[in-house]
């Protein structure tokens, strides 16, 4: 099946399998590498990506789904500014250990900064509870992100 | 001639008074490349159709005789290309550590529900599913045991005929004379301690990637936590020499010791593949095969008996730990080995009787994970020096510094610790800090005026011992190789998962041996192109695999202070090279880092060098479990607050204030990490985390939706900052010892007093959940 969408700003298409799921399609076909897959199964968060500006699951969501939608990894955004504060905050504060679970934290952290410049404790935590890392003990992440509160 | 003896340059180096970029919070070289998705994980690697997908067939029995494999139809399918057991192994299919009981593939048996038997390879991924559902495999079924108690006497089963017995392996510890000891104590505790499993989790699964290339070599990806094992593990089972095999590991996502255990298979299925059919072949293990297949955490039954006398001085302990080890021993008798050597904590105790028991299963094996053996054991110590404390009236702190061992004491098994026992400072130095009195008096009265919510605050203090048990030998390398520009190569086998030593410490102390500019620092880690330095475990990353590290690059350093003392007409002593200034402190006359090195190709001065040291142990005698038990031993205490809702028996922590006395700290920010990492995964393992088992000794949580890993929601974010007390060890560079696994390891024991002394009532089974908890409060 044909699908287009927006991936990173630049208009795609790709013909997949009706079963195929966006993850693998960003991984094997446009081989956008800092989307992981951590269980498939909509657990982890390390596959997070941003559909019209919000973090989804891309193993849970086909790609034939997206048709139309704007698809954003992190890859996307190394020119934004936000983006930009936030990567260096996490390097400084100490937030990136493995760095598997790294850009989902990022980019679900970016949605949350997009909408709210200074959101609460709460709102991080509530917004950061569907990504998991195994490594950090999220202290030093929630240190950075509260640190460019404005 | 320049200093080229190790012991000179490591004593030199660790008489430094003031460091350039040693114990400072170097920013990591990884965050960027990892935080943009740049940095290069395993499955990266993949090329979907231009390399042989990999999956394995697993076994859904836990005991039974394989009587046939047909695997006819799934060779029919157009894109398998093979399908592999034992029979293809050309080499030796024994892949066990500790003890030759393990096969890659099943052979004859299999051991436990999940247990690999045969290797799909196919060109697509959806025609390895179907494969895997067209191949038969009949089984004559065999009674299966999974209570280690059970195993233990019974004959009749065995696991392992050849071994004759399901004990697998027996440690022990004779000292001084129990009967006496406990005949002069007037306070006697005796508990019977449970843990359970735990899984990793790692956040990335197994994977490897092997190709064949044009010399009939195998490089191999992978995700081995030791290189050079992975190496010899491939050499014997494919039959070729180690030469032929080249192990490169890219960023890890997470290992915790299970990539220690699985990763070297993991390669070794991957080249079995690539070897039999001259392709490149990938393999990589769905969540659900890792929680499958893959080592736990020991699950441990221990009956401990302590005695102090009536000053309060420990007198004796009776110890019997009891491992399950599941259907193979896999690290089993290590793991066995640390618990026995740890099993008095970091006390001075003068009589002590213990016995181990590594006993087979039919389930998952048991392996590595942060610890090794040694949370179990503390939650027991722990435990006993709580409820020592009750009943003797006095303060639990109170107790544990009368105990602690100090310079000079010697440890269960006769070693005498001659330097770097911080031990009781911290303890000290924690306490007072946390103001511990105070707020355990506080609580009590917080708890006499609530009614559902209680709240308890308990200690863990912990030792553990750097580099492997029993004076088995141990030894650090790594080369290092200044290019032309003045740019810096170190090779290492330590690899990168996630703890930060090649893309900080490294960088910092061969920065700071050797004076040149940090940037220029490249490390290339988990690589067999490095000298064999170790594996990466045991939290010996920084302090042992940093030792060839320093060497090298000290070696190096002489060698630059006299070529730059004829350049600057000076003595060598009076050189001072630091962030790439080379100067004479006396004239003030200065050169550039990469003039000197021009010159030293210019000259003759060889600017590379390999930093081998042999790690100078004593002797350990098996019969009676005394002697030399590790060359130093890193401490660590965490206190923990936690507030139990007696109505759901839902246990949280509120807090924690960790310390450790891991010598030299080189990279605190590195440190606070691994502290507050393993005290997420300690809170995890505890309060959340525990394998369920059916009937067929299957693991029924095999996903991360019913195996429950801490969330942001369940931690605690209160983790003060660490105490820390620098007792530096003598051969540990710069004086630095392990960092990685310590705070996990008192976690269990602090939980659990931290929720008896909320309840006032003894914790002896672990996890607490909110079943068990309600269990205890007497409410269910
Ligand atoms: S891989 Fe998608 S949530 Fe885990
Ligand atoms: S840094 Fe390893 S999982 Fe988060």
């Amino acid at each position: 099946m044909k699908v287009r969408f927006i991936l990173n700003n630049r208009e795609v298409e790709v013909d997949v399998d009706p079963r195929e799921i966006l993850l693998d399609t960003l991984r094997y076909r446009f081989g956008l590498k800092s989307v992981k897959r951590g269980c498939e199964r909509g657990e982890c968060g390390t596959c997070t990506v941003l559909i019209n500006d919000k973090p989804v699951y891309s193993c849970m969501v086909l790609t034939v789904q997206v048709e139309g939608q704007r698809i954003t990894t992190v890859e996307g955004l190394v020119n934004d500014d936000l983006f930009k504060k936030i990567i260096v905050s996490f390097a400084e504060k100490g937030a990136i250990q493995c760095g598997f679970c790294t850009p989902g934290f990022i980019l679900t952290a970016y949605a949350l900064y997009r909408i709210k410049d200074k959101p609460s404790i709460e709102d991080i935590l509530k917004a950061l509870e569907g990504n998991l890392c195994r490594c950090t003990g999220y202290k030093k992440i929630v240190d950075a992100l509260t640190s460019i509160r404005s | 001639m320049s200093i080229e003896d190790p012991y000179e340059l490591l004593s030199k180096w660790f008489e430094a008074k003031e460091y350039l970029v040693v114990g400072k919070s170097v920013t990591r070289s990884d965050s960027i490349e990892k935080a943009i998705g740049k940095a290069r994980f395993l499955e990266d690697y993949y090329e979907p159709g231009r390399m042989l997908f990999v999956k394995q067939l697993l076994s859904t029995e836990p005991h039974a005789i394989i009587e046939s494999i047909d695997y006819s139809d799934a060779l029919k399918l157009t894109n398998i290309v093979g399908v592999f057991t034992a029979k293809n192994i050309p080499g030796i299919n024994n892949v066990g550590y500790a003890l030759p009981d393990q096969p890659l593939l099943a052979e004859g048996k299999v051991r436990y529900h999940g247990e690999p038997i045969a290797l799909i390879a196919s060109w697509d991924i959806d025609d390895a599913f179907k494969a895997l559902e067209m191949i038969r495999v009949k089984y004559k079924r065999l009674t299966p045991i999974y209570d280690p108690l059970e195993a233990m006497e019974r004959k009749d089963i065995l696991i392992h005929d050849e071994q004759g017995s399901n004990i697998a392996f027996t440690t022990k510890v004779r000292k001084g004379d129990i009967e006496r000891g406990f005949s002069e104590s007037s306070t006697i505790v005796k508990n019977t301690y449970k843990t359970h499993h735990q899984e990793h989790a790692y956040l990335e699964t197994e994977a490897a990637l092997a190709i064949p290339d044009i010399q009939g070599r195998i490089n191999i990806i992978s995700c081995a936590q030791y290189p050079h094992l992975a190496q010899r593990i491939v050499s014997k089972v494919l039959g070729i020499p180690a030469s032929n095999i080249r192990i490169i590991t890219p960023y890890i996502g997470g290992a915790f010791g299970g990539k220690d255990d699985e990763g070297p298979l993991v390669a070794a299925k991957a080249a079995l593949v690539a070897y039999l059919t001259g392709k490149p072949a990938f393999l990589i293990y769905s969540r659900e095969e890792s929680i499958r297949i893959h080592p736990k955490r020991e699950a441990t039954i221990i009956e401990y008996t302590s005695g102090v006398d009536d000053n309060g001085y420990l007198k004796a302990i009776k110890v019997k730990i009891i491992h399950d080890t599941g259907a193979y021993t896999n690290r089993g008798p290590y793991i066995l080995w640390r618990a026995t050597m740890h099993s008095s904590g970091p006390y001075y105790v003068p009589n002590a009787w213990v016995d181990g028991y590594c006993v087979y299963t039919n389930k998952v094996p048991q392996g590595s994970f942060r610890g090794f053996g040694n949370p179990s054991i503390q939650f027991a110590v722990e435990s006993q020096m709580d409820e020592l404390a009750k009943k003797l009236g006095i303060d639990p702190i109170e107790l544990r510094l009368k105990n602690l061992l100090r310079p000079g004491m010697d440890t269960i098994t006769g070693q005498k610790l001659d330097h770097s026992v911080g031990v009781a400072d911290l303890v000290d130095k924690l306490a007072r800090k946390m103001e511990w009195s105070k707020v355990r008096r506080e609580l009590e009265d917080w708890n006499k005026r609530s009614n559902r919510y209680k709240r308890g605050l308990g200690i863990g203090v912990a030792w553990h011992g750097i580099s492997t048990s029993r004076g088995v030998p141990d030894w650090s390398n790594a080369y290092i190789k200044i290019e032309r520009d003045g740019s810096v190569n170190v090779y290492t086998g330590i690899v990168e998962i996630g703890q930060g030593t090649p893309t900080t410490s490294y960088r910092q102390i061969v920065a700071e041996a050797l004076g040149a500019p940090l940037e220029y620092i490249n490390v290339v880690f988990g690589t067999t192109d490095a000298p064999d330095t170790g594996a990466t475990h045991a939290s010996r990353g920084t302090s042992i695999g940093a030792i060839g590290v320093l060497v090298a690059a000290a070696k190096i350093r002489e060698r630059l202070n006299r070529l730059a003392s004829d350049i600057l007409k000076t003595n060598p002593e009076n050189i001072v090279i630091r962030n790439g200034r080379v100067f004479d402190k006396i004239s003030n006359r200065e050169i550039r880092w990469e003039e000197l090195i021009q010159e030293a190709y210019n000259r003759g001065v060889e600017v590379s060098a390999t930093g081998y040291f042999y790690l100078p142990k004593g002797k350990f005698d098996d019969k009676i479990g005394q002697g030399f038990a590790y060359p130093a031993y890193s401490f660590v205490a965490v206190a923990v607050l936690v507030e139990i809702d007696t109505w759901t028996g839902k246990v949280r922590v509120l807090k924690a204030w960790p310390g450790l006395a891991a010598g030299k700290i080189i990279n605190p920010t590195q440190v606070e990490g691994q502290i507050e990492g393993a005290i997420a995964q300690g809170i995890g393992y505890v309060l959340y985390e525990k394998l369920e088992f059916g009937s067929k000794g299957e693991i029924l949580n095999a996903d991360l939706t019913d195996y429950v890993i801490p969330t942001i929601q369940d931690v605690t974010l209160d983790v003060e900052k660490p105490v820390y007390v620098e007792d530096k060890y003598k051969y540990g560079p710069f004086g630095a010892k392990g960092v990685g696994e310590m705070a996990f390891i008192p976690l269990p024991a602090a939980i659990a007093n931290a929720v008896s002394h909320a309840l006032n009532k003894r914790v002896t089974t672990l996890p607490l959940t909110p079943e068990n908890v309600l269990k205890l409060i007497g409410g269910l």
